[in-house]
């Protein structure tokens, strides 16, 4: 998806992980994916550099869809839809 | 994922339990066996009391490394293998005579993470079951 696209996205759930470290990122999208339905667009936010490589590969592995990452200052808007 | 957990270093065992974590991430059942040094990390006085335990490696970094985890908000290894076992199917079995070695006799001895006591049998044969094996 671009960076246009991304950004229209309707969030059913937004992950704030920002004060974490790895694994922290990836617990909570696992925690917080049970609490949103299929085809709804979850959002990771991370400051760890890692992340950006962990949901993509966590996304193929789980069988959801990663949509793409936007930047922001100092962290990582992570998007991807549940199966 | 079957863990052999050799270690009893708060740097190994830190690690063991972001590697644990990882595999709860991914819905791994994760099969532990706490073997000789390891089964003292468990014990009941020990768990993350990092005065209690030493670095495996750069010894000398012990206080860096303890500052460091503070600064970026690491859990404890007491804590990662703690939320593991909340997210994923994780057992964690106390090897008998390394118990033993460090005057721990019955389940009760051990942090309350401990499932139970086994022998080496047990182990073995998780290990021969397991798609991914580790020994840390």
């Amino acid at each position: 998806m671009t960076a246009e696209e991304l950004k229209g996205l309707t969030v059913a759930k937004s992950v704030d992980a920002r004060g974490t470290a790895c694994p922290g990122p990836l617990l909570e999208a696992k925690k917080a994916i049970g609490l949103i339905m299929p085809g709804e667009v979850m959002e990771v936010l991370s400051a760890d550099e890692g992340t950006k490589v962990d949901i993509p590969k966590w996304c193929t592995k789980q069988g959801h869809e990663y949509l793409g990452t936007l930047e922001g200052s100092g962290y990582y808007r992570i998007f991807l839809k549940k199966s | 994922m079957c863990l052999g957990l050799f270690t009893g270093s708060v740097d190994k065992l830190t690690a063991a339990g972001i590697i644990i974590s990882g595999a709860a991430a991914l819905d791994m059942r994760v099969d532990i066996y706490v073997l000789l040094q390891g089964a003292r990390a468990f014990k009941k006085e020990i768990g993350d009391d990092a005065s209690k335990l030493q670095m495996a490696e750069n010894p000398a970094l012990k206080e860096e490394f303890m500052e460091s985890l503070k600064n970026l908000k690491v859990k404890t290894w007491v804590e990662f293998f703690r939320e593991a076992k909340e997210i994923t199917d994780v057992k964690i079995h106390i090897c008998g005579l390394a118990g033993k070695i460090w005057g721990g006799e019955k389940i009760d001895d051990f942090i309350d993470l401990a499932d139970d006591i086994c022998g080496i049998g047990a182990y073995l044969s998780s290990a021969e079951e397991a798609d991914v094996n580790l020994f840390i």
